[in-house]
């Protein structure tokens, strides 16, 4: 036996052991996600609607075939497009430049850092009512105030099809921008000193330090929280159905309300999960691009 | 010895207080129950002839919203558990998601769900898929039912109508409400205004209020978009004005000139002389704004006078009057028919669906509504109860005369006079046509899209829909 064969001889058993200990685990997560996704990829190619019951069958490809003609889902597709990009820059460019400015207070940076978890750890829900009501109602809420005060006028902040637009970027800002900020925080606090230093005697100033040294380094951090960002913004729900559920009209639809309102409101189950399979592709792709910018980096 | 018996006595204490607390606890809902029992009257109910113990045993799922009228039955529940030996559990959900949570258990026969506080715009979809049960053998069967002490059609017709398709009965209403006008009657009599008898007179009255500078509003419906919610109130203007939802072939049909003219009618009463923000109001958020004085008059539902009249929240106490829908341009006064009904899960078993009958037979009956509304000892008292002779009941009428001028002549009429069953179209694709024109109606109402080419883009879609493609 040569001694490669005999150490793959030697760890066979233990390879055996390993894979035994981890099948529960694979077995829940197989029965959880992989078979759900399956059935959705099933049923996105049925016609199944629960206002015409007995009209149930097979249709391949053909509800996919309809999104391609279908308005208002590309309508959907454009604002989860604009929705994600704008918000994840806005949170990127926001949160680093707060992190980079609160690490230079030299004494209770402790009370940033406590109150950017506050909107965190808020349900999206909340956040939305919340924004909805107290925030953007026209004539009532603070925002709304604010502007009257500044002689901006009063405007309708969710019934505006274009000021709606806005609001549920900024509302979406206003809760994940914190996570951002804690992420670049750690990430620069993290950054060896002595390379600023040197900076500092070659007389570097601000912008080419941060240009040149901050920004390479920390390309990896920003890389990921951006993955983790656009995630959860293609996948926003809550605050936008609590805010304007989609309006005024659609115009506030991104695609995973679309499919909600398609399946739950409709009741038209198949081509629902044929618009969710589309969300699914789409943040599989967007991961996909992110992942292997980062390898390359 | 003398302190070992203290010191026994010392360490025991704790350990049989705690057994006795544990006794308690153990026997405590036996012996709540048990002497709760004693001192619940059931006598009117005893009266029935039938078995109230048929079902003993069973348990009954109920879903419901959270509301006043559901709290004092849930209250009341253990008065039934008493009566039937049925245990009741129920599961609060809130209105904007029961309709999904239910359909989701109904077409998956989960059967998690006895009994539900239904929409009777769904009940032609219930029905459809057969999901719940005619109830006519349940009222027809002498050992299920005492027609004559349960007296079914002692219920409000319209509502009752509202659950029924192809003259089968899908549902009983538990409680309903009507559309009507309300108004601040102080300011009213001030200027000498009447309630509005036409759509004209609405405008002619909310003009006459209708000053924002100084925080008053003229008029107000409902914008938020959604089946249950522009959707309410929308349909009661399409048929005012002569619009059907069928043509003579029964085609449907969305985009004809008098609903044109009644979306315009609609934009125009809205966009003038509502807040700004009422473009995304529902009922709450209205009745809100009316109990803070900053309304002076609105169409909606009879049911928000609880909140109109609620000391701690309204500065309007004393100043509101009510009066019927006015007349459209047709003629017609068209209310909405809005009830929460109580079907029966088909999917049960036959013991499990004898039980949530008897449930529901209990819950719509004239004495779970009298106890739930005026011999009610809380607070909060019930502006809804589903029985036209309790509306002629002089203890019913006292306790909610509080709720303002002319309250229970104009809800009497809008539901025995101006009701009308096919205000919306009641087909199973109903959830799909909702949304869909919830949607074009916000999309008009804020200025995205024309009302003509919003109705006949309409046309388009909910033809789709009928379609099933």
């Amino acid at each position: 036996m040569k001694p490669a064969e005999r150490l793959a001889f030697a760890e066979r058993p233990e390879r055996r052991f390993a894979l035994a200990m981890a099948a529960p685990g694979v077995l829940v997560l197989i029965v959880t996600t992989t078979l759900p996704l399956l059935y959705l990829i099933w049923q996105s190619m049925h016609n199944i609607n629960l206002a015409m019951p007995g009209m149930d069958r097979f249709m391949g490809l053909e509800n996919y075939e309809r999104m391609w003609g279908d308005e208002r889902f590309w309508a959907a597709f454009g604002f989860t497009l604009i929705y994600t990009g704008s918000t994840v820059a806005m949170q990127l460019v926001i949160g680093l430049a707060m992190a980079l400015l609160i690490l230079r207070i030299p004494r209770a940076q402790w009370v940033f850092r406590i109150a950017a978890i506050l909107p965190i750890v808020l349900a999206p829900v909340v956040v939305g009512l919340f924004w909805r009501s107290l925030m953007l109602t026209p004539d009532f809420g603070i925002v709304d105030f604010a502007s009257r005060s500044l002689g901006l006028g009063s405007h309708n902040w969710l019934g505006d099809p274009v000021l709606a637009r806005v609001s549920v970027i900024v509302i979406h800002t206003w809760q994940w921008t914190p996570f951002v900020f804690l992420y670049m925080l750690a990430a620069i606090a993290a950054l060896p000193s002595d390379l600023f230093e040197a900076a500092r005697i070659d007389r570097a100033n601000a912008w080419r330090r941060f240009r040149y040294i901050t920004l390479p380094l920390i390309r990896p951090a920003i890389i990921v929280v951006v993955i983790l960002r656009m995630t959860v913004a293609l996948s926003a729900f809550a605050a936008i159905y609590a805010a304007t559920g989609g309006g005024p009209g659609t115009v506030t639809e991104i695609i995973n309300l679309y499919a909600y309102r398609v399946s739950f409101a409709e009741l038209s189950l198949g081509y629902g999960a044929a618009v969710a399979v589309v969300l699914l592709a789409l943040t599989m792709l967007v991961a996909a691009l992110l992942f292997r910018v980062r390898r390359e980096a | 010895m003398k302190t070992t018996t203290e010191k026994s006595a010392a360490i025991d204490l704790p350990r049989r207080v705690a057994i006795k607390h544990a006794v308690a606890l153990a026997g405590a809902p036996w012996v709540l129950r048990h002497a709760h029992a004693q001192s619940m009257d059931l006598g009117p109910y005893q009266n029935a002839k039938i078995n109230w113990r048929q079902a003993e045993g069973q348990t009954v799922n109920v879903s419901c919203i959270s509301a006043v009228y559901f709290d004092n039955l849930i209250a009341l529940t253990p008065e039934f558990e008493a009566l039937t030996g049925i245990k009741v559990r129920y599961d609060k959900v809130p209105p904007g998601q029961i309709r999904q949570k239910v359909v989701l258990d109904l077409s998956a026969k989960t059967a998690n769900i006895s009994t539900h506080a239904a929409d009777p715009m769904y009940i032609p979809l219930y029905a459809a898929n057969k999901w719940t049960e005619a109830l006519e053998p349940y009222l027809n069967d002498s050992k299920l039912t005492d027609r004559a002490w349960f007296k079914p059609d002692d219920m409000v017709e319209a509502w009752r109508r509202a659950n029924m398709i192809d003259g089968r009965t899908y549902g009983l209403p538990f409680m309903g409400e009507t559309t009507i006008q309300t108004y601040r009657k102080d300011l009213y009599d001030a200027q000498g205004l009447k309630p509005a008898e036409t759509f004209n007179e609405i405008i002619a009255n909310a003009k006459a209020l209708h000053n924002p500078a100084a925080r008053m509003w003229g008029f107000c419906m409902r914008g938020m978009p959604g089946a249950g919610q522009n959707m309410y109130i929308y349909p009661s203007i399409f048929r005012a004005y002569g619009a059907k939802w069928f043509d003579a072939g029964g085609k449907i049909q969305v985009n004809s000139p008098e609903a044109l003219a009644a979306l315009e009618w609609y934009v125009m009463a809205n966009n003038s002389y509502a807040p700004q923000a009422a473009q995304n109001w529902n009922w709450p958020d209205i009745a809100d704004a009316f109990s803070q004085g900053t309304l002076a008059s609105y169409i909606d539902g009879s049911s928000a006078a609880p909140v109109l009249t609620n000391p701690d929240r309204s500065k309007v106490i004393g100043k509101i009057g009510y009066a019927r829908w006015p007349k459209g341009p047709s003629g017609n006064r068209v209310g909405s028919i809005w009830n929460w009904a109580l079907p029966i899960n088909a999917a049960l078993p036959e013991k499990a669906r004898h039980a949530t009958w008897l449930f529901i037979q209990w819950a719509c009956s004239e004495e779970t509504q009298a106890r739930t509304s005026f011999k009610w000892k809380g607070p909060n008292k019930r502006y809804d109860v589903n029985r036209i002779s309790m509306w002629k009941n002089p203890d019913y009428l006292a306790s909610i005369s509080t709720a303002g001028h002319n309250f229970i002549n104009a809800t009497i009429d809008g539901m025995t006079l101006d009701s009308d069953v096919d205000w919306r179209p009641r087909v199973p694709q109903w959830p799909a046509i909702g949304e869909t024109m919830a949607k074009i109606l916000q999309s008009t109402l804020v200025g995205q899209i024309k009302p003509k080419q919003a109705l006949d883009d309409a046309q388009i879609q909910v033809e789709r829909i009928m379609r099933g493609s």
